[in-house]
């Protein structure tokens, strides 16, 4: 009898956060203590959620694998599945299957200056990855992390983002593109703004990229300008998702599967699949 | 394997009555005019076919529609999650072999990597008996994606219609087994049986009325990309999915809920169409956002990117029912043309 490939794993909410304006960050836990030991991922990898009797979407993990035990998402509230986990409760229980795609590079880019570019709930996979990197700081050089958002109250993760500033050999830089409430007092401006801001020894500089494709687009456009070459520029790619097993054929682009080859891709690659990105 | 055997036409219905008595037995047969895949019982044997069942017998591996899970989660905590399974075992005779390469793809798809289990489950219970193709229909041009008209691969057993006796090839262990039931309806072959078969083949292969230079149009393709012809050869196209729902190598589902009652629901699969415009929708923005795109992904799905993804095999088999079944005359055999002309 082999695994069937599409059965999701129980797990508990143990705690709900509200994170921003319309997004929650949700701990999990398997109710199966055994998968839980077993349960292994790296950061930039996604899981298939089960809201029970609603449906099932695709969503990345926002917590770091060096923290043991539990997982973290953060979802926004914008359809059917999310709205409904938006209403769950602590002790409640959804399902999981994952994780999936094939993660950030991680080993193949120590010894360099990392560049995070984040735009609103792109912060989410970006953090894991940021995490683990601080858990292993000595293996990089200077972290930056430019985070943008359209108005302040969507700013995720912001004691993170604190504590992350104060670490040694590492920024943060945070913008927004309005502030209505007139009560914000850093940078007005879409987060590649920013980038003028920062010393980047581009030789050394691997940059991560993740947000709202149109954030994405302009932000590749600016590193390109600025000299970073395209197998320096990390993004992640958002397709329609269906099974999250490279078997349905929505992420479908060039020869890739982007749930399985994917979601994360250099800027050199997706140049070579062909399709708009 | 062993050798080359014959059947005598009249014994074709014993030994696949033999066969049905521990398991489903599906053949081709005419309903309302149209070659379609039955259950034998149902349907009665012909003495002879013409052409290729309008659906390729896909539905039997992977259904249009499925349950896959149910949900219940009457009990909050711990929510019961049941997996269907299905056992059923099942012999499938008159597979022309564009049908039989179409199952070899997915295969391909759904056996390597994550194994679906649902297929597998399928597949594994299937015993698949070609029927080689002595007049390829108007629209068909295996030869030229070089899956048929006559099978070489990808059979448990193969027969050939040789007028009032098939010759009969078995091309797997299961293949055998199935022949070995009943020994006696089964003679061996003499040379001219075998020489009238090959005779057979030559002339089918001769009668195709639609040539692919499929070789050319692949290495043309990836230059096409930016192409007019895109645009122009789905002007037309009503969206029908018509073209993926008949293909035998279109492998592509949605997933969906089905609430019943307040506290269960199940979860179904079913048929998705790269061809509609739904197909790649997501909350922000659709990612290929016309037609001429979505027609391009068709094309390039299976002249492309399966090849390069899979053993280099293509993805089509020219079975020809793209063409037959579009309402709006969209023929991939005049696409390809186009792209092999450039």
């Amino acid at each position: 009898m082999i695994e069937n490939i599409y059965v999701p794993h129980l797990m508990t909410i143990t705690k709900i956060r509200d994170e921003a304006e319309n997004v929650k960050t949700f701990t999990l836990e398997f109710k199966d203590s055994q998968i839980g030991k077993n349960f292994d991922y790296k950061p930039g990898q996604f899981g298939e959620v089960t809201l029970f009797n609603i449906g099932e979407a695709p969503i990345s993990i926002t917590s770091s694998p060096a923290n043991k035990g539990y997982l973290e998402l953060s979802v926004a509230n914008v359809g059917k599945v999310t709205s409904a986990l938006h209403q769950k409760n602590e002790g409640d229980v959804i399902g999981f299957r994952g994780p999936y795609g094939n993660g950030f590079p991680f080993e193949e880019v120590s010894g360099k200056n990392i560049l995070f570019v984040a735009g609103g709930i792109g912060l989410a996979p970006l953090r894991s990855l940021i995490n683990q990197m601080f858990a292993e700081r000595n293996k990089f050089g200077k972290i930056s992390i430019l985070y943008g958002c359209r108005i302040p109250n969507l700013l995720c993760f912001q004691n993170e983002l604190d504590n992350w500033a104060k670490l040694e050999n590492s920024e943060v830089l945070l913008t927004v593109d309005a502030c209505p409430e007139n009560d914000w007092k850093g940078n007005i401006g879409v987060v590649g703004s920013l980038l003028p801001n920062i010393d980047i020894d581009l030789e050394n500089t691997v940059a991560f990229v993740c947000g709202p494709p149109v954030m994405i687009h302009f932000v590749i456009l600016d590193l390109l300008k600025m000299g970073f070459s395209g197998d320096n520029i990390i993004t992640t790619m958002e397709r329609r998702m269906e099974c999250g097993l490279g078997k349905c054929g929505h992420c479908n682009i060039g020869e890739k599967y982007v749930c399985k080859d994917g979601p994360v891709f250099s800027y050199q690659q997706l140049k070579e699949l062909g399709e708009n990105i | 394997m062993s050798a080359t055997r014959i059947i005598d036409k009249k014994k074709l219905a014993d030994f696949l009555e033999t066969l049905s008595s521990d398991c489903e037995v599906i053949i081709p047969t005419v309903e309302d005019g149209n070659l379609l895949f039955s259950e034998l019982g149902s349907s009665k044997l012909e003495d002879s076919f013409k052409g290729r069942p309008i659906v390729s017998p896909k539905e039997y591996l992977f259904p249009q529609k499925e349950k896959i899970l149910a949900f219940d989660t009457t009990d909050k905590v711990n929510v019961d999650i049941k997996a269907y399974t299905n056992d059923k075992k099942r012999v499938i005779w008159g597979i022309r072999p564009c049908d039989l390469h179409g199952i070899k793809t997915l295969d391909a798809i759904y056996l390597s990597d994550f194994v679906d289990t649902y297929y597998q489950a399928r597949r594994k219970n299937t015993i698949m008996m070609g029927l080689n193709c002595n007049e390829p229909c108007e629209t068909c041009f295996c030869n030229s994606c070089q899956t048929g008209p006559f099978a070489s691969e990808a059979y448990d057993v193969v027969f050939t219609d040789l007028g009032d006796k098939y010759l009969v090839k078995v091309g797997s262990d299961a293949g055998q087994e199935a022949v070995d039931k009943i020994p006696n309806l089964f003679a061996e072959a003499t040379n001219d049986d075998e020489k009238k078969a090959g005779e057979l083949e030559e002339k089918s292969k001769q009668s195709f009325q639609r040539k692919v230079d499929v070789d050319v149009a692949k290495q043309n393709l990836p230059e096409s990309w930016d192409d007019a012809l895109w645009a122009e050869e789905s002007e037309m196209c009503i969206l029908c999915g018509g073209c993926n729902f008949t293909c035998p190598t279109c492998h592509c589902f949605n997933i969906e809920d089905v609430q019943c009652g307040e506290k269960a629901s199940i979860r179904m699969r079913y048929w998705d169409s790269c061809q509609l415009g739904g197909f790649t929708q997501m909350a922000a923005e659709n990612t290929r956002e016309n037609q001429a795109a979505r027609l391009r992904q068709r094309i390039f799905h299976k002249y492309i990117y399966t090849p390069d993804k899979y053993d280099g095999a293509i993805g089509c088999t020219g079975c020809g029912r793209c063409i037959e079944v579009c309402p709006v005359n969209i023929d991939i055999t005049h696409i390809l043309g186009r792209v092999a002309s450039k």
